[in-house]
């Protein structure tokens, strides 16, 4: 565009740090794509695509199951917990209230993850506060195990990618005018019926991709499952790692990996193209 | 006969401190055309908010038919509205636009449909239905606006602005196309504006708001010729203030001059004097005699000519219709006809 305040090979020359940044990761992909395919396990040597098929087992496939099933659930609730926390903070006045709540959002990127892992077993861990709580007023006689299972990292990933679902959707929310609202509510529209009929199609387009963002980052999670659910939960991190670590299987745990990108990618690709078709359904 | 439609009693509104509305009363009749008219931060919009129910009114009721809609839900209240952005939805086609609040009434499919066809063809743009709202050039965005709106067989048709963001031409016949319409559906309409001309144009009735308060409420002819106090007189049509006085004899005296014009104060009270350019007629003086007045400006508009002039330390404008004759020219003496049966007096 002639009116950007950059031009395109300016924009281009100052970009050159970020793509040497990324480089290495590309590097990585060429490399773990390259030895994935290898013939044997602990080098790259030859071609094969053993590795690949050596995961086609019940266990592995449970594990793609897994990851799919709690990235998609942690997803959704963090969409659904993160919309009323988007339209609080633009309903927000006072700048000291809406840095406030602007922080408390932010604060599981901001904390280490051990901190926070060691606040869930605090909080939620078979002598925590909850199960105190709940023991002391009869409610359940033992302990819930809330921890080191699947709901434990539920729990864990909703926490940690909430906050990369609330900010795409508050500017959303900014920039829906006052004046739509009210026009729907002169033509007779409740509050719900506003909400359904104009405010969420209005949203759509950064629900989609606040909900790309958070699926692509629980998918590939880690440290969370392996922190709330040990080796109980075996989401794709924490299978790949353990390829790795006792079993010395580096071309498995490269194919893998491979899986992993791919999966995601094309999870995310498909939001970008349902947020096109949403969005060509308003643009014409 | 009277026929009071809308009945805004003494509402006022204010915003911590700031008393936007002051104890505002109108009656708005059946059918009838009302311009709100004033300078930006009149209050002119609020009240407009408040009568879509927007906004609450700190004090005051409002009666619809005799029925108290003061603290009726904007929802609930059927009133069609235009609004300054227009506020079309993007995310629908033209005739979903149009359609939505027939279809939160759970009107059939096919009256929905006849009644969109319907509208589309009274605002002359048939073929638009399937179009999406951005694929629409800024006129065709202002009928389909108005169309929603009038779409529900609004109770009343509010209108905020509605035409500021069209150009000259366009606005000129988007005003001719409102006013066809509002007749054809006999609704009761309310428009704000700050465009005098746009109110003059539009209104039966035209309310000129100043600094919360009603400064006048009349057609607009009568708002024109007897402006109820010098805001008025200045704000519409840009009436020349000059101090003035009553002579002995009972008459207005203006710039030293005795307009003959008989005023029922008492002789020597200050008194202000509001002339129209338009009735004010310009005498050169011949030679180098003195005149009133010195033309500072002139510039000729084509059809008509208009100058400044200034006499006493008061800068007076004029305008006349551009004879062939030689017309007085920037430096020339003047002598100023006030015409008497124009002039406004006010003692404030």
């Amino acid at each position: 565009m002639s009116n950007s305040t950059l031009t395109r090979k300016q924009a281009l020359a100052f970009a050159a740090p970020a793509f040497i940044a990324i480089l290495p990761f590309f590097v990585a992909c060429l490399y773990i794509l390259r030895f994935s395919l290898s013939g044997e396990q602990g080098r790259i040597e030859g071609f094969s695509i053993d590795a690949y098929r050596n995961l086609m087992t019940p266990f592995f496939g449970r594990s793609v199951w897994l990851t799919l099933r709690l990235a998609f659930f942690a997803t959704v609730i963090a969409l659904m917990m993160a919309v009323p926390l988007a339209f609080l903070l633009t309903t927000l006045k006072r700048p000291v209230a809406r840095r406030t709540l602007t922080v408390i959002i932010l604060l599981p990127m901001i904390l280490n993850l051990l901190v926070q892992a060691y606040g869930w077993i605090l909080l939620l861990g078979p002598s925590g506060a909850l199960n105190t709580v709940l023991r002391n007023l009869g409610i359940i006689d033992r302990p819930l195990f809330l921890l080191f299972n699947e709901t434990g990292v539920l729990l864990g990933l909703i926490q940690t990618s909430l906050p990369l679902a609330v900010f795409p959707i508050v500017s959303a929310v900014r920039a829906i005018s006052q004046e739509h609202l009210e026009a729907a509510s002169s033509l007779g529209a409740s509050n719900w019926r506003i909400f359904r009929d104009v405010t969420l199609p209005l949203l759509r387009p950064a629900l989609l991709g606040a909900a790309s963002i958070c699926f692509a980052f629980n998918a590939s999670a880690f440290a969370v499952p392996l922190l709330l659910g040990g080796r109980r939960v075996q989401m794709m991190g924490v299978a790949i790692r353990d390829m790795i670590s006792p079993l010395f299987n580096w071309s498995g745990a490269a194919a893998a990996g491979m899986i992993l990108i791919v999966m995601t990618l094309f999870l995310m690709i498909f939001s970008a193209w349902l947020v096109r078709l949403t969005t060509e359904k308003t643009k014409g | 006969m009277s026929d009071t439609h809308l009945h805004i009693d003494g509402i006022t509104k204010r915003f911590g401190d700031v008393t936007a509305l002051d104890n505002i009363d109108l009656r708005v009749e059946r059918g009838a055309f009302v311009c709100l008219l004033g300078p930006s931060g009149c209050g002119k919009t609020t009240l407009l908010r408040i009568i879509a129910g927007f906004e609450k009114a700190s004090q005051g009721r409002m009666m619809l038919d005799g029925t108290d809609i003061t603290n009726l839900a904007p929802h609930k209240r059927g009133f069609g509205m235009v609004f300054q952005s227009l506020a079309l939805f993007p995310h629908m086609s033209v005739a979903q636009n149009i359609a939505y609040g027939l279809k939160l009434r759970k009107a059939s499919k096919a009256e929905q449909r006849d009644r969109v066809e319907e509208l589309l063809t009274l605002i002359e743009l048939p073929q638009i239905a399937d179009r999406p709202v951005s694929a629409l050039s800024g006129g065709q965005r202002q009928r389909v606006a108005i169309a929603r709106a009038l779409a529900i067989r609004p109770q009343l048709f509010l209108l905020d602005e509605p035409l500021s963001a069209l150009d000259a031409k366009l606005r000129d016949s988007m005003q001719i196309e409102l006013r066809r319409l509002q007749q054809k559906f006999g609704v009761t309409t309310v428009l704000v504006t700050h465009d005098q001309t746009e109110a003059m144009m539009l209104a039966d009735e035209l309310v000129v708001l100043n600094d919360g308060h009603i400064q006048q409420a009349a057609p607009p002819s009568t708002v024109y010729q007897s402006p109820a106090n010098p805001f008025v007189a200045d704000f519409i049509g840009a009436a020349n203030l000059m101090p003035a006085t009553a002579s002995a004899a009972g008459t207005l005296i203006v710039l030293g001059q005795d307009t003959g014009l008989p005023v029922p104060h008492h002789p020597g009270s200050t008194l202000r004097a509001a002339v129209r350019a338009e009735n004010i007629q310009l005498h050169s003086v011949n030679g180098s005699g003195q005149g009133m007045a010195q033309v500072e400006f002139s510039r000729n508009l084509g059809p008509v000519t208009e100058w400044l002039v200034s006499a006493q330390g008061q800068e007076i404008r004029v305008r006349g219709v551009t004879g062939f004759g030689a017309a007085p020219q920037v430096g020339d003496q003047v002598n100023l006809a006030l015409d008497a049966g124009r002039i406004s007096v006010f003692t404030t």
